[in-house]
């Protein structure tokens, strides 16, 4: 059998000292204390990392979602006119992995000053976010950047036909309930 | 003190004319007691089922959280919520339990913890319920009848965890009181009283509190305080990563809130004598009252010796939180201790400490005794029939307290205690391995196949 010989190491004097006189149990009050303190007088903002008090009320207050957070889909609208970017290009739907745009669209005839142009105009636009991962992938492909992933996460709903956004949705956004207190 | 005993007793004039002139005796032992009891007992549970919300702030401060905050403003009704959940829930009795000892366990243990309230002296003159002259004796023997209730309790659930916490709770609360009771011995030496108004007297006459004179006393008095109410880091009876929840494992519904009630009561009486004992009980806001009562236009609403009693109580209940504040910020700080460190601690450094604090106390005090009763210095005053510390006595007792006495306790019980922990775990591991290795060579055992 292996004779097993474990160094049994020389304390220090200071760590005598420090053992005699349990600093660390002091240190741990201390550490405690201090953040006792800080949330009885510092102002609150929730889920702020250098806060003493880290809760966030969810329902009561919005969290901080980070910028690059992708959510709910958005169709972007021309500032100027009003009118949906889209161009009916179909990029986004092949782009997709998951198979969950549909982009329905016509040509017609569309009057631009003088000449009149056959152009293809979009009519219908479908987004299953149930079957969505949020890669972006669509997003990145769009040419006149109208599809867009947004911030909104709070994506649930009581059927399963509410997770199939259809172009209104996508355009205005959905209609959260909005729970006070 | 006869004499404040009886004013103590004696019921006011409103009273007396409300029972009738012939019916004195009725009013003083009958009526202003029961007053008073239910006024304490009103405040006393509302303040223990705030002492939970306290609690759960505190903890949620500490560990960068908020607590409760959805039962009104700030979470203040969650106890209200909490409460009544509790009524409304079902009391199951485990089928194979000892129904009556099952039932009557509770009620034991939040007895034996409000019954002592009737003692403690909130404040001066009135506001006390009782002042018996053998207070804290009263507090100490019956506080350690609440032991009984937590055994029965484990015992006739007919549970394993709850049996296991009831075996170690009544060895820590077995262990702990005797260091509880020596390390009040100390003071009481400055008291001479065993009556809780009158060692808050003596600590006035003194003009000292005596955690100054006793500070290896306090630290024993609120170490073991922490070990005979079961608060963290001594709550191995119910320490749930190993019990479950000990010995109320199998309680439900309000027989279950009646020992949470036991528990945070007992962290109130075990304070209210640290308060009491060490730190000059309701003392201390003298100088508000002498200030208030300075105004004339303040004697129309209240009598002065009414206020002083008010502004007592107010001194007093702002020191027991201190006290409780301390409580709960050790439980939310240090880890649990293993059961040999509790043991250890208990036998190997709390008890010799308050042994060691009787003797050395005692021989600063026979020095320091007027030379005319045989002391080497002569640093203390016969007045009125007690002994009272002078100005340089008061330097001595504190500078022997705090530069005699805790070093000489600390050093020599750190001295003892060095290997303690050595022995205990590495030492005897190391003794096996020397001994079969003795046996291996003599060609006692067989030799391992591989080796």
């Amino acid at each position: 059998m292996p004779s097993v010989t474990t160094p049994v190491r020389k304390r220090t004097l200071s760590e005598v000292i420090k053992r005699l006189l349990l600093l660390d149990l002091f240190k741990g009050l201390a550490v405690t204390f201090k953040y006792n303190a800080r949330a009885l007088y510092e102002k609150r903002e929730g889920g702020n990392p250098n806060q003493a008090i880290y809760t966030e009320q969810y329902p009561r207050e919005r969290p901080r979602v980070s910028e690059r957070f992708r959510g709910a889909p958005r169709l972007n609208l021309d500032p100027e006119t009003g009118g949906t970017l889209c161009i009916a290009c179909d990029l986004c739907a092949l782009a997709c992995p998951v198979d969950c745009i549909e982009v329905g669209s016509i040509r017609r005839e569309v009057r631009e000053g003088d000449k009149v142009n056959k152009k293809k105009v979009l009519t219908t636009f479908i987004f299953d976010t149930s079957r969505c991962m949020f890669c972006n992938l669509c997003s990145e492909a769009c040419p006149t950047d109208c599809l867009e992933l947004t911030q909104g996460f709070e994506l649930a709903v009581y059927h399963r036909s509410g997770f199939r956004w259809d172009r209104e949705m996508l355009e205005k956004g959905i209609n959260y309930v909005r729970y006070s207190k | 003190m006869m004499e404040i005993a009886t004013t103590l007793l004696a019921a006011p004039k409103w009273i007396i004319d409300l029972v009738g002139k012939d019916n004195v005796f009725w009013a003083d032992y009958v009526v202003v007691p029961v007053i008073k009891i239910v006024i304490v007992l009103f405040v006393v549970l509302t303040v223990v089922a705030y002492l939970v919300y306290v609690e759960r702030k505190v903890s949620a401060f500490i560990q960068a959280r908020l607590g409760p905050m959805r039962v009104g403003p700030w979470g203040l009704l969650q106890p209200l919520a909490d409460g009544l959940k509790l009524i409304l829930k079902e009391d199951i009795v485990p089928l194979k339990a000892d129904k009556a000892v099952f039932l009557l366990a509770p009620i034991i243990s939040v007895a034996a913890a409000l019954v002592v309230l009737a003692v403690v002296p909130w404040g001066a003159a009135w506001a006390t319920i009782s002042s018996v002259n053998i207070g804290l004796l009263f507090i100490l023997a019956v506080s350690s009848v609440g032991v009984l209730g937590l055994v029965l309790a484990g015992w006739s659930s007919n549970s394993k965890y709850s049996l296991l916490g009831a075996l170690r709770s009544s060895a820590q609360m077995v262990s702990y009181e005797v260091a509880l009771g020596l390390s009040i011995i100390g003071a009481l030496m400055f008291a001479r009283t065993l009556s809780m108004t009158g060692i808050v007297e003596a600590q006035q006459a003194d003009g000292m509190w005596y955690v100054l004179f006793q500070p290896t006393g306090f630290l024993v008095y609120l170490i073991s305080a922490l070990g005979e109410t079961n608060r963290a880091p001594f709550d191995l009876p119910e320490a749930e990563s190993e019990l479950v929840a000990g010995y109320h494992t199998e309680y439900s519904g309000f027989r279950w809130a009646l020992f949470m009630m036991a528990e945070y009561a007992a962290i109130i009486i075990t304070s209210s004598v640290a308060v009491t004992l060490f730190l000059g009980g309701w003392t201390g806001l003298g100088w508000l009252s002498n200030l208030i009562s300075g105004w004339s236009w303040t004697h129309s609403i209240i009598s002065p010796e009414n206020l002083q009693v008010i502004l007592s109580i107010f001194a007093f209940v702002a020191k027991l939180f201190a006290v409780i504040y301390v409580y709960m910020w050790i439980r939310w700080t240090w880890p649990r201790y293993r059961y040999d460190q509790l043991m250890e601690l208990g036998w190997k450094w709390m008890i010799p400490a308050g042994l060691a604090n009787i003797v050395l106390t005692g021989i600063w005090y026979v020095l320091a005794l007027p030379k005319t009763s045989g002391g080497l210095f002569g640093l203390m005053q016969n007045q009125g029939g007690r002994l009272v510390a002078s100005g340089w006595g008061k330097i001595y007792f504190i500078a022997t307290g705090f530069a005699g006495t805790v070093p000489i306790i600390w050093g020599i019980l750190a001295l003892i205690n060095r290997r303690s922990r050595d022995f205990n775990l590495h030492e005897q591991r190391q003794l096996q391995v020397r001994l079969r290795r003795e046996r291996l060579q003599k060609g006692a055992e067989p030799q391992p196949a591989g080796d």
